[in-house]
């Protein structure tokens, strides 16, 4: 039987570098992440060959109410007995029931949606609306920014490397530090259509801006009648210890945008929330941006179950409390091995363990994939390891995680190669 | 322990096989990076300058302005370039130290991969 799933494994590994990607599967396998999922349940996911790992990188946050919610799994199954996914002219009780549940879980004015299926989807819809609303073709993002790979969300990532192959990218787009108040004051004219950030970027490493800047930032908007776009696809549905991450500065933005844990890991599904008064923009074009796809019935299903799942158990606390619980063990690691670890960065169960060097990264990744836990560093930066577990997870998952830190970090510090600057 | 002018004379072989690779020069023809290589154990240091994909020269010494630093053995160099060691393990094992971009990083993988894909 081990034998079996071992084929198993070696074949579709096999196949998969031949059909979709060797590089990929390489990177993977020099990783220790050459791991074809089996069964997932909470925190966990399991091997074809039956080996645990608890998974604190989620898709980089699909997964806040655990793997393979089954809750929301008996949802969806019961829904695939009446509904298809809808013909998207139509109008559908799910979508109107899922947009109201929005607008009523989204700070502020939030009111109106449209749906998608991915995240950069969504974000090029949030810029559409922008520029058709404002009538300006300005945009402001953000270095290191991460918003998709999209069209008009590629032009906003803050990363070289994920644009240049395909340049000349859209126009009017221009990048400041994140976190830089006065850099985004000169950026800003009367011409910006809008600003899009992360209020804690993900990509990038965990970034999470000064208190002071987000409040700044929809005081610069306000003052240029701009409009604030916040990209909450990874920092929503309570990551941060609430339900949305701008929520921790009272700052509400006029458009926001959600994806990844909205499908709760079974559905795809993305939603771009914006205000009443934009909404009069689509009055006279209300087939100007649409979706085949977008808000499908089934994924609409799934999006209120997932919110209703999030309420339930009122995880956005949960995600606090175990991310005060890795903290504690977090500062206990910078103390011990300060050649190896430099700060942490941390909202709720959004985290970022910033390493003195870049080759940290990979290596910690591999150790830690040896000891049953998936946390990989960032791609934006190797000396930076983002965790996002489930955010269902237990205290003794989260004990688990921090000593197979540990352990890696006692095992690295006794290898070669880890002078400062390397 | 590998003498200098065993890592040269690899780093000739290195040089045939990946400009004779027309797969990979199609691969890396928007690639252009100055390399250093760095012999830990003697001091020895090398030049590498890919142009386009090609590389155009290689040689003693650290010249100009390098966009990539490799750092190792002079074994493992010498290993690396005949390619008798897969350079990705040595890298997550920490015997191989790359000072470069991440994108940079990758694309010496690829190149490893495309011409010893068993390494």
């Amino acid at each position: 039987m081990e034998q079996d799933s071992e084929k198993i494994k070696q074949q579709a590994l096999s196949d998969f570098a031949k059909y979709i990607g060797p590089m990929k599967v390489r990177t993977m396998k020099a990783a220790g992440l050459d791991i074809i999922e089996d069964k997932r349940d909470g925190a966990s996911v399991w091997d074809i060959t039956g080996k645990k790992y608890i998974d604190c990188q989620t898709g980089s946050g699909i997964m806040n109410v655990g793997r393979h919610n089954r809750e929301i799994v008996d949802i969806l199954k019961t829904a695939l007995d009446k509904y298809d996914i809808g013909v998207f002219l139509l109008c559908s009780k799910p979508k109107a029931d899922l947009a109201k549940m929005l607008a009523g879980i989204t700070p502020g004015n939030l009111q109106c949606t449209i749906f998608g299926v991915g995240g950069g989807e969504a974000n090029d819809a949030a810029i559409k609306i922008a520029r058709g609303f404002t009538m300006k073709k300005e945009i402001i993002y953000t270095e290191k920014a991460y918003h998709g790979h999209t069209g008009f969300a590629l032009s906003a990532i803050g990363r070289t490397a994920y644009k240049e192959p395909f340049e000349p990218l859209m126009p009017g787009f221009r990048m400041v530090p994140f976190g830089d108040i006065e850099a985004l004051k000169k950026a800003v004219t009367k011409d910006t259509a809008a600003v899009i950030l992360e209020p804690i970027q993900g990509e990038g490493g965990i970034n999470v801006p000064p208190d002071d800047y987000l409040p700044a930032v929809r005081k610069v908007c306000d003052e240029n009648e701009t409009l604030l776009i916040f990209d909450e696809v990874q920092t929503g549905f309570g990551r941060t210890g609430k339900m949305f991450a701008s929520e921790h500065w009272g700052v509400v933005p006029d458009i926001m945008t959600v994806a990844k844990s909205l499908g709760g890991g079974l559905y795809p599904i993305s939603a771009t929330i914006f205000t009443e008064e934009i909404q009069d923009f689509f009055i006279p074009h209300p087939f100007i941006h649409l979706s085949t796809f977008g808000g499908s019935d089934l994924g609409c299903i799934v999006g209120m179950a997932v919110i209703d799942y999030i309420r339930k158990n009122d995880l956005p606390a949960h995600a606090m409390e175990m991310g005060k619980r890795f903290r504690g063990g977090f500062d206990r690691l910078t103390k011990d091995f300060p050649a190896l670890l430099l700060e942490v960065r941390q909202k709720g169960l959004m985290m970022g363990l910033q390493y003195t060097n870049e080759s940290i990264g990979p290596r910690l990744t591999k150790k830690m994939a040896e000891r049953g836990v998936i946390a990989i560093y960032t791609g934006n930066d190797p000396s930076i390891c983002r965790l996002m577990p489930p955010l269902v997870i237990t205290p003794e998952e989260v004990d688990y995680v921090l000593n197979a830190l540990e352990d890696s970090m006692k095992e690295l510090s006794k290898e070669a190669g880890l002078g400062k600057n390397d | 322990m590998a003498t200098s002018q065993e890592i040269l004379d690899a780093l000739a072989d290195y040089q045939v096989q990946c400009n004779g690779n027309k797969r990979l020069r199609k691969m890396q023809r928007d690639w252009s990076k100055l390399l250093h290589f760095v012999a830990d154990d003697t001091g020895d240091t090398f030049t590498m300058n890919v142009v386009n994909g090609e590389i155009i020269s290689f040689g003693p010494g650290a010249e100009g302005a390098p966009d990539i630093i490799v750092s190792t053995t002079s074994e493992d160099l010498c290993n690396m370039f005949w390619g008798d060691l897969n350079p990705s393990q040595k890298y997550l094992q920490g015997e191989i130290r790359v000072k470069a971009t991440q994108e940079d990083v990758v694309r010496l993988d690829a190149i490893t991969m495309i011409i010893w894909p068993d390494a």
